[in-house]
């Protein structure tokens, strides 16, 4: 009887008018972050505004409407990632004059701070009481303001972090959605270790050489933000290789896999936030009573955070992003969002809504910025040809 | 215990809404608030260290840095100086300055920088001043990095 209960809260769908209701407040919360306490001047500014506050909110209310979260999740993501992209590399050709770094303004602090930077930067701050980034502490893309964002993130999502916020996480997402059935698919278990590999050498290698080890040589995303002026063999070789990554880990082995492959298998600040979904209060859970063993989840889960051993002990890995692509997927409703603490037998639907709550207004407010900001820039091009 | 650890659940997860809404809305104040309470700046490897002395030719200044050595433990056998010259209108064609990077009242190095083209050159009159990095073109002058050893 409790079975049946469940399973049906999970799947049908609400009505308008009480989904309208719950959406009210996502409404109420977005349009206060996306104008930020003053509407913009200008007609493309208020169109942007317009129709972003439209797009997201018809996402959310068919996200609480049918009951799927990664269907309308991801396209908001991959949605972020491509602004964030178009949006920065616009801003730094309209700054600069395009996307390499050069050392002058390095010494300066002008070199925007990421979030994925945040695990090699620890160890130094620690015992240095410095950031071995060259960026600002304070003022926009900045260290402080990134830190106060990941650590507030952190604590509402744990490594939901990757899934609802990571302006790069949607490049692979995308990619990974190109083909109907992926052509590599088996990839062994002993890959998923690797980020933890990376981990430990990159924070290992920055504290000795007081440098940002991962931004210098490995991270793929510089392909498509921004870049060390090539002056030397040196920075060439890190060209090379940082592209190299890019090409397989974002794009190819993505579409091969279906996958996200730089998430699930390399990214250094991923395997950190995989110890702060440990602390956090949502979860994936399995239903074993319900799991009829297909192991579709394990198919369709983007960072191998599901195997046979997760659909025995109920649980999914501390990897998971909390993207919800397994909970869709499941034919039987045995996957579901659940809150720590409660009772596991009902109530479902009421754990999968308090998590996106926080979950969604978080991507909404880091995608706000920058889809607007990529609407805005297009309509100049369109209408004046030119970004500025 | 159930109950409790129920409402605690419910309670921790309501909370999270504001923790994001307290995350951007206030970020600025937190930011500032984070970086005054750990005292945090940016590694002297990038920022070129803290000025300790300030030479004033009228028309510019020079701004001298402190020698960087810095390691995560200790220091490193090989460091930099950096030299800074403000603004751009007041320089002239060529600059030059003797400097005594390590108070020992003897000249440590002479350096000669074209202000127009940025060309450095570098006379070491210590064998602790290894070579000159290339001149930078910062927003306000000139900027150049002379490379250091420790004495063995």
């Amino acid at each position: 009887m409790k079975k049946n209960t469940t399973e049906a809260s999970a799947t049908t769908r609400r009505s308008l008018f009480k989904t309208f209701l719950l959406c009210l407040p996502m409404m109420l919360l977005t349009f206060m972050m996306l104008t930020g306490g003053s509407m913009p001047t200008g007609g493309e500014r208020l169109f942007a505004l317009a129709a972003t506050f439209l797009f997201f909110n018809l996402l959310f209310f068919l996200m609480v409407r049918t009951g799927k979260t990664d269907r309308f999740r991801s396209i908001l993501f991959i949605t972020l990632a491509v602004c964030f992209v178009f949006s920065f590399i616009s801003n730094l050709i309209a700054v600069r004059g395009s996307m390499a770094l050069s050392r002058a303004t390095m010494i300066e602090g002008g070199a925007p701070f990421c979030h994925l930077v945040i695990p090699m930067t620890l160890i130094p701050a620690v015992l240095t009481k410095t950031i071995i980034f060259p960026g600002k502490i304070l003022g926009s893309y900045s260290i402080a303001g990134m830190f106060v964002i990941w650590i507030g993130v952190s604590l509402a999502l744990g490594r939901g972090l990757c899934s609802w916020f990571c302006f790069f996480g949607g490049l692979e997402d995308g990619f990974s959605r190109i083909l109907k059935k992926p052509i590599i698919k088996n990839i062994s278990k002993k890959w998923t270790y690797l980020p933890y590999a990376v981990l430990l050498v990159v924070v290992l290698m920055s504290a000795l050489t007081l440098s940002p080890t991962y931004c210098q040589w490995l991270c793929p995303f510089k392909t498509v933000t921004e870049f060390v002026e090539i002056t030397s063999v040196k920075v060439l070789i890190q060209t090379i290789i940082f592209v190299s990554l890019f090409i397989g880990l974002v794009v190819v082995l993505p579409i091969l896999t279906k996958r996200r492959t730089q998430c699930g298998l390399f990214c250094p600040l991923g395997a950190l936030q995989s110890v702060t979904n440990k602390t956090n209060v949502f979860e994936i859970r399995i239903d074993q009573d319900k799991c009829v063993q297909c192991n579709k989840c394990i198919r369709v889960c983007p960072t191998f955070s599901i195997d046979e051993e997760s659909l025995g002990r109920g649980r999914v890995k501390a990897s998971c992003t909390k993207c919800g692509k397994c909970v869709d997927a499941c034919p039987q409703k045995a996957l579901f969002y659940h809150v720590k603490g409660t009772s596991l037998s009902s109530k479902l639907d009421r754990y999968r809504l308090l998590f996106l709550y926080p979950a969604f207004l978080v991507l909404a407010i880091i995608a706000g910025r920058f889809v607007q900001d990529a609407m805005v820039k297009a309509i100049n091009l369109i209408t004046t040809g030119t970004m500025i | 215990m159930k109950k409790l650890k129920g409402m605690l659940g419910y309670i921790w997860a309501f909370l999270t809404v504001i923790i994001v809404l307290a995350t951007f809305m206030g970020n600025d104040y937190f930011s500032e608030q984070l970086a005054s309470a750990t005292g945090i700046t940016i590694s002297p490897w990038f920022s070129g260290g803290e000025i300790v002395k300030t030479l004033d030719h009228g028309t510019y200044k020079t701004y001298i840095h402190r020698p960087v050595f810095d390691a995560l433990i200790g220091e490193k056998r090989k460091g930099f100086i950096q030299l800074n010259w403000e603004p751009y209108a007041g320089l002239p064609p060529v600059v030059q300055e003797t400097i005594d990077y390590n108070g020992d009242n003897r000249a440590d190095f002479l350096i000669t920088l074209n202000t127009k083209t940025g060309d450095a050159s570098l006379t070491a009159h210590s064998p602790t001043v290894l070579f000159i990095e290339r001149s930078y073109g910062l927003k306000k002058g000139w900027a150049v990095r002379v490379h250091l050893q420790k004495r063995s």
